[in-house]
């Protein structure tokens, strides 16, 4: 693998299925470096099961994954050691209830990098006021509005200082109103250059933020290009009534 | 969230729930009649009541370390067991739900004579030991379907998010499920450690001298079982009430992250 021009994340050619029904029907994909991917597509496409074998959440049944030179599913491959450099943000926010906002993003950082409680504290105050939200430090999620929790999970997955972070439709479980604090902290990350995967509906975030959008449907990339291209003149037939719908 | 706190009680003294903990209620209206029962009893009629009571201390420290003892080890069985039940490893899981089965399928009576006698004949550990292990592993194998049972209550993206992480399974298990799991799996642990309580009268039966054993030798002694076993009795019940309240106590003590 050569070490400057390589891609970030290579997937070849990968297949999944889920008993009869195939989630992943040999896709292909990769990201550069400091690339803002976008993937859209219908409900039930593939995009979730495409992002989650990104860090390895799902194991694909066929074609390979390579995640900064490794290949995920080579039994060399210490997958819990690579996903430290894979951030990941879901839909359902999945802070752990039981720590208090400050204790979420401590956690790993000290159990899996041997961080010292000053230090990762340090380190997760900076990262919460980035978010917007310090003053909430020593609450317990459940106290949180949605748009907290959810600036709270990208906290604390940037708190691992990954290389590239993956968002799974990161604002769907929100009220309207709550849409654009979690919107805004993602257009910062991007703008300070970090390598996204991003999975949403947002088609105004796709526009402002993509270097690329992933246009997917039952589970293969039906097109794929620079939001210019995508949002005027997309190819595809049903890249075009996915678009006439979601616009 | 106040569903983790109504149980159904299906046998045992109720866990006093927070909302009755005024002062007329089952809990404190059973445990006010039964101490005063048992003082009135010994201040009226000292002859039978107090030697009958002195009698019965030596059985109350027995029941005590066999219910105390039991409890720990049926919990650490009963953890090992609920891990072995949600393992992806087929062969553990196997084997934990075969223990299970077994167990469930056999009266807790029979399998307290044969763990006795079985391990007083192989290997020579005899009546409290003895008694203890059995409870326990009988006990232990009801423990792990609580703990089964809360461990999978626990939402799957919890596991998802502290693996996307880095924790490894073990890690996830002991620093994000389990301390969330403790919530759910207190309440039916806290039914189990007070059917567990009542169950230790069994082992009577075996040559340990528990409470009910020397209540029965007392009234076989001097024909007074009447007097002996409203005793007995009244003072299994006392016992009942207050580990019930230190069950719910804990519960209390340990819902705190989700009051609000
Ligand atoms: N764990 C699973 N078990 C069974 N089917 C699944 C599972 N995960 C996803 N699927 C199915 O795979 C397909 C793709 O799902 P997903 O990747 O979540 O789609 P999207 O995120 O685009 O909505 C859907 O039909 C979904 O029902
Ligand atoms: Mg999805």
């Amino acid at each position: 693998m050569s070490a400057t021009n390589a891609p970030i994340v290579d997937i070849r050619h990968v297949h999944k299925s889920f008993g009869s029904l195939k989630a992943l029907n040999n896709v292909s994909m990769s990201m550069s470096l400091g690339e803002k991917v976008v993937i859209i597509g219908p409900s039930g496409s593939g995009k979730s099961t495409l992002l989650r074998s990104i860090n390895k959440l799902e194991t694909v049944d066929a074609g390979t994954i390579i995640v900064d030179g490794h290949d995920i599913n080579a039994p060399t491959t210490d997958i819990n050691k690579l996903r430290m450099e894979l951030g990941m943000v879901f839909q359902s926010f999945n802070l752990f209830p039981h720590k208090t906002v400050l204790e979420n993003l401590t956690l790993a950082p000290m159990k899996l990098k041997g961080m010292s409680k000053d230090v990762a504290e340090t380190m997760a105050l900076k990262l919460l006021d980035k978010v917007g939200i310090k003053d909430k430090a020593h609450q317990y999620p459940s106290q949180l509005s949605g748009g907290q929790q959810q600036r709270v999970a990208i906290a604390r997955a940037l708190a691992m200082s990954p290389k590239i972070m993956l968002f799974d439709e990161p604002t769907s479980a929100l009220d309207p109103e709550m849409i654009g604090e979690v919107l805004d902290v993602m257009v910062t990350l991007a703008k300070e250059g970090m390598t996204m995967a991003v999975v949403t509906h947002e088609m105004g975030f796709a526009r402002e933020v993509a270097d690329r959008v992933v246009f997917m449907d039952h589970g293969t990339i039906i097109e794929q290009g620079t939001p210019e291209h995508f949002f005027t003149s997309p190819e595809h037939e049903r890249t075009k009534l996915f678009l006439s719908q979601i616009l | 969230m106040t569903e983790t706190r109504t149980i159904d009680v299906g046998e045992g003294a109720a866990i006093p729930s927070k909302s009755d903990w005024g002062l007329f209620n089952a809990w404190t209206i059973s445990i006010v009649g039964a101490v005063g029962a048992i003082l009135y009893l010994i201040l009226t009629q000292p002859a039978p009541y107090k030697r009958i009571i002195y009698y019965l201390a030596d059985g109350v420290v027995i029941t005590f370390q066999v219910t105390v003892m039991s409890i720990l080890c049926a919990c650490c069985i009963g953890l090992i067991v609920g891990l072995g039940r949600v393992s992806k490893n087929k062969a553990i899981n196997l084997v934990a739900s075969t223990y299970v089965e077994i167990i469930r399928g056999i009266p807790l009576l029979v399998q307290l004579f044969y763990i006795y006698y079985a391990l007083g004949r192989f290997l020579n550990v005899h009546d409290l030991t003895a008694a203890i292990i059995a409870m326990s592993v009988c006990y232990g194998a009801y423990m792990g379907e609580v703990f089964r049972a809360g461990i999978t209550a626990i939402d799957k993206g919890q596991t998802e998010a502290a693996r996307s992480l880095g924790f490894n399974t073990k890690q996830t298990m002991f620093l994000v499920i389990l301390p969330q799991a403790w919530r759910t799996i207190l309440p039916p642990v806290g039914n189990e450690f007070i059917a567990l309580l009542k169950d230790t009268s069994l082992v009577s039966i075996l040559a340990v001298s528990d409470l009910l054993r020397r209540g029965r030798e007392f009234s076989s002694e001097t024909f007074l079982y009447f007097e002996t076993y409203t005793m007995v009795a009244l003072v299994y019940l006392v016992i009942t009430l207050i580990l019930s309240k230190g069950v719910s106590f804990m519960e209390a003590r340990l819902s705190h992250y989700v009051r609000h």
